[in-house]
């Protein structure tokens, strides 16, 4: 069985002058096609070095991923990309900005200027695409920067805690602006957090990775139905949803629990 | 001085930027006329502002033309070493092996006190203006160079990881992303440069050239006419802001470059 993504038993092992450390361990999943899944899990958990796995932008110490049937040994084009930071470029403006994968990719600039004009409309940043990032808020630089990560139609959107950065009330709009857009491109997309809200609100599946070394301990289906509203957040079940996800990730952070268990076993 | 005293004062708040400044400038000149007045100092040993006032007419025509001389070669040593600095900035940071090979060397070679070269250079290219630029170069490179190193690395390791997924070269992320973001970092480097290479080719002239204000500070000392001596260095000074004014005013283009006209 495999996905539109597939992370096959990922391991990932740095090795520094003093010693080694390992990463994500083991880690195995599929997303499908068109599928929103979110990993959660704590910080530094080894969950953002899964992510750059999947772009191509960290090798593997072993296992295999392969996205859209083909394996993953580099960076791959068709990938849609969002950092924590937006990684702007200051003087360029909200348009330049956004085609700056077109441009570094040499395709044809009036097609996917069309493009990129669609997409100002649907972020809700029209009258801003002559603006310089300075111009604009951090919410406004972050859906900048899902324009930039859409623009040249990616088959999977890959994002590493894009709105950990936001106040809350920013980062609640930019949730709602993210589900619209999932709703209408419905992009393959992996989307890293550690708010569990945020995971449950926006995904079909919550991947709960445990800390270092990072493996995939459980694997929830989120059942709402798609659109989605913030009333969802209120339901009982949303609730419910949340307190499960919480009890396993406190359960896993139970430090050096397991690890003497299987000692004395 | 807080802004609530400079408006209960008797001016407006901005001529005091003026003013201040000028009064204190007319005090210390006027003290030192007094000083050198009362203590009937020979205007051999130090002229006073008068006895520079009245020298000065006389030489203008001559300042004139040696500061022709020493600033136009002032200015291409100051845009060769901001060339050569950013050429070796862009090698030392695109090949691993040539920044591990050269950087060290480069350092040390920092500490070697190079105002001790200058008579060498003489020596090696003769009394021609190639000596004094070539001297000028070599003690003014270094700081664009470390500066502009400096600013290459400044695109942080997620921008740079952008460049990657989007599937940029080598040559694109330098070109889109690290230079752009190196030019502020380049024109501080310039700006102490543009210095640098003043003070380079007026030490050359000091020890051997047939003209410039460097020349012309030698040549007047030697015949004991010190007012002309004061004369020229206030003539350097006026130079040396000229040269200086040039990377100020390419960096405030590539300011509003950056950040918009209407920023």
């Amino acid at each position: 069985m495999s996905g539109f993504i597939s992370v096959d038993t990922v391991r990932k092992i740095y090795r520094t002058r003093k010693d080694t450390i390992e990463a994500v361990s083991g880690a195995s999943f599929n997303v499908e096609q068109g599928e929103f899944v979110s990993i959660l899990g704590p910080s530094g958990c080894g969950k953002s070095t899964l992510l750059m796995m999947c772009a191509g932008l960290e090798g593997l110490t072993s296992g295999h991923i392969n996205v859209a049937g083909t394996k993953v040994e580099g960076p791959r084009q068709s990938v849609g990309i969002m950092f924590q930071d937006n990684t702007l470029l200051p003087w360029k403006t909200v348009l330049e900005n956004i085609l700056f994968p077109v441009r570094i990719q040499k395709k044809p600039m009036e097609h996917y200027r069309a493009r990129a004009e669609e997409l100002i409309e649907m972020v809700g940043l029209r009258g801003f695409a002559d603006k310089k990032p300075h111009q604009l808020s951090g919410g406004m630089k972050q859906r900048v920067s899902i324009c930039r990560a859409l623009v040249t139609d990616p088959d999977i959107l890959l994002m590493d805690e894009p709105f950990s950065a936001l106040d809350a009330m920013t980062r609640d709009e930019m949730n709602d602006a993210l589900l619209d857009i999932s709703d209408r491109y419905k992009k393959t997309s992996l989307f890293v957090t550690h708010s569990i809200r945020e995971a449950v609100y926006l995904s079909d599946r919550v991947l709960v990775m445990t800390r270092r070394p990072a493996t995939v301990v459980a694997d929830i289906r989120i059942p709402f139905q798609r659109p989605r509203g913030r009333d969802v957040g209120d339901t009982a079940k949303f609730n419910e949803i949340c307190a499960h996800l919480r009890g396993l990730i406190e359960h896993e952070r139970t430090p050096g629990w397991t690890g003497q268990m299987a000692r004395a076993g | 001085m807080s802004p609530d005293r400079m408006k209960a004062g008797w001016l407006p708040e901005n001529v005091y930027a003026v003013v201040l400044p000028s009064l204190a400038a007319i005090m210390v000149v006027g003290g030192w006329q007094y000083a050198v007045t009362s203590f009937q100092i020979s205007p051999v040993i130090f002229p006073a502002p008068l006895d520079m006032a009245m020298a000065a007419p006389g030489i203008i025509g001559d300042l004139f033309h040696h500061a022709g001389i020493t600033g136009g070669e002032a200015l291409l040593a100051f845009v060769l070493s901001c060339l050569i600095g950013v050429a070796l900035a862009l090698m030392l940071t695109v090949s691993d092996a040539v920044f591990e090979a050269f950087y060290p060397n480069l350092v040390v070679f920092q500490i070697v006190p190079k105002i001790a070269l200058a008579p060498m250079f003489t020596f090696w290219l003769g009394i021609a203006s190639t000596s004094r630029i070539s001297y000028a170069i070599l003690i003014s490179f270094f700081p664009v160079m470390l500066s502009t190193m400096s600013g290459l690395k400044r695109a942080d390791a997620n921008t740079l990881r952008l460049c990657r997924s989007v599937g940029a070269s080598k040559w694109q992320t330098l070109l889109h992303v690290q230079i752009p973001y190196a030019l502020p970092y380049f024109f501080s480097g310039a700006k102490v440069a543009a210095t640098m290479a003043t003070i380079g080719v007026v030490t050359g002239e000091l020890i051997s050239a047939n003209a410039g204000l460097g020349f012309y500070i030698i040549r007047a000392q030697s015949l004991g006419q010190t007012p002309k001596v004061f004369c020229a260095i206030v003539a350097l000074c006026v130079l040396g802001l000229l040269v200086y004014i040039l990377p100020v005013r390419a960096e405030a283009m590539a300011r509003r470059w950056w950040r918009g006209g209407n920023g």
